[in-house]
């Protein structure tokens, strides 16, 4: 692959935004913190990976999801983390993605995965700078330019249709019925949070489903349980628990298809004396 | 992966920003409610060891920044144990700090220019609490609002010390 199929690949476009948001995230608060939080979440995520990729005796190593892991979880972590809980975040990601593995498919978002356990592990803070919570209004958009874009590519819409339209109805009905703290979550920094999180880790392709019916399933699934853990214990995990679950459902769903085609199509197990004949 | 009709995207983004606009105004009055920075609540207490803190009701404060909630000890009944000798006032004050991430409430407790005692007593970050708990100590030995940040929890630290600044303001005398 040259330099310039990879541009235009999904993981070339959502590689270049979040480079992108770094960039302007950084240069707006004027905090240079942020970019070298990006170089170690990068530079532990490649390291990693490398190292992984070289256990497994793989024979391509191109580690640019493990760039694409570091660079969301610069953006999401706070910039005053301490460099130790930074690269041990990314760590936790890639080896989420290369040991929580189903037919050579990582079953978590690696992020996701990483960034809700660092809540636990290191009590890491998760301001979501890089997603502009902290900017004008303005940050919005830039936010939906690149979120619409990066779908386009990787032709997510249903997927992200489905999750925004219930996470946004069910935050509707909790704010009518006073449940939870549903004003904060439709306001900045954290809708800003959440379209960051719906455009770039919702639609990660290895972790999320390729059908129609079953991107509009993963999408409820995601948003549905996301509120409802926000609703219940607020925090900053939701959107993470979310998006975990609908992974699991993502890897039933691949099972119960494998499942199916097997009971379908039995495996036709030739005689003995063919089998040895044929090997001959 | 079926690609979906631009014209499928513009009526599905129009419809799901209604949906959201509707989930905005629902919550607008619950978003202005303003903090117990307006009300009257941060009251100077007597010395006696009571929490002299009422409830106040919570609100996102709407700003972007940190913003402590203004003096607003009502001393119309001055309490008597209270000895305005020095440079505060003696008692229990409740200050508040809050930002786009939550907010925080203390109370502080002032004995002859001593700041002697230190309770986070609501806790409203969208963080747990657990990173901030060192801090009301270090405010006992630093006897400042200035505390060291926490690494991670910047937000927190930020409207803890904004609201131990607010409890000892209203303290001081003059």
């Amino acid at each position: 692959m040259t330099l310039r199929q990879w541009f235009k690949s999904p993981k070339g476009y959502v590689a270049i935004a979040m480079a992108a948001y770094l960039l302007i995230a950084s240069a707006w608060s004027q905090d240079i913190k942020g970019m070298i939080n990006g170089l170690i979440a990068v530079g532990a995520a490649l390291v990693v990976d490398v190292i992984c990729c070289l256990i497994e005796k793989r024979k391509r190593i191109l580690p640019d999801g493990a760039v694409i892991t570091g660079l969301i979880i610069a953006l999401v972590l706070g910039t005053t983390t301490s460099w130790p809980i930074v690269a041990g975040t990314a760590a936790i990601s890639i080896l989420s993605k290369h040991l929580l593995v189903h037919r050579k498919k990582p079953v978590f978002n690696p992020a996701a995965f990483g960034l809700m356990l660092s809540i636990p592990i290191f009590h890491a803070g998760q301001s979501w700078w890089g997603a502009f919570g902290d900017l004008p209004a303005w940050g919005v958009a830039l936010i939906l330019i690149g979120g619409y874009i990066v779908t386009d590519r990787v032709h997510k819409f249903p997927q992200i249709f489905s999750f925004f339209g219930f996470f946004f109805l069910a935050l509707f009905l909790m704010g009518h019925y006073s449940v939870g703290d549903a004003a904060d979550a439709l306001r900045p920094p954290f809708i800003n949070a959440a379209l960051f999180f719906g455009f770039f880790m919702l639609t990660d392709l290895p972790t999320s489903p390729a059908k129609v019916i079953d991107q509009i399933v993963f999408g409820i699934l995601a948003a549905a349980a996301g509120a409802a853990v926000y609703g219940a214990f607020g925090g900053l995990m939701y959107l993470f628990i979310g998006l975990l679950l609908a992974n699991l459902y993502h890897l039933l769903k691949i099972r119960l298809t494998i499942n199916a085609s097997k009971t379908i199509r039995p495996t036709v197990r030739k005689p003995m004396s063919e089998a040895g004949s044929a090997g001959k | 992966m079926a690609k979906m009709k631009k014209k499928w995207v513009v009526l599905c983004s129009t419809a799901i920003a209604a949906v959201y606009a509707a989930g905005y105004v629902t919550t607008d009055t619950q978003a202005s409610i303003p903090g117990p920075t307006q009300s009257p609540q941060a009251i100077l207490q007597p010395n006696d060891g009571r929490p002299g803190v009422a409830s106040p009701s919570y609100g996102y404060s709407g700003d972007g920044g940190s913003s402590p909630s203004s003096p607003s000890a009502s001393d119309s009944s001055p309490p008597s144990a209270s000895r305005p000798v020095g440079q505060y006032t003696d008692g229990s004050y409740t200050g508040m700090g809050s930002n786009r991430r939550g907010s925080i409430e203390v109370t502080v407790t002032i004995k002859n220019d001593k700041i002697t005692d230190v309770e986070v007593s609501h806790f409203a970050m969208h963080y747990s609490e657990s990173d901030i708990v060192g801090l009301p100590d270090e405010v006992l030995q630093k006897q400042s609002a200035k505390v060291k940040n926490v690494s991670g929890a910047t937000y927190s630290t930020q409207a803890f010390e904004d609201a131990v600044q607010n409890a000892i303001s209203q303290a001081k005398n003059g």
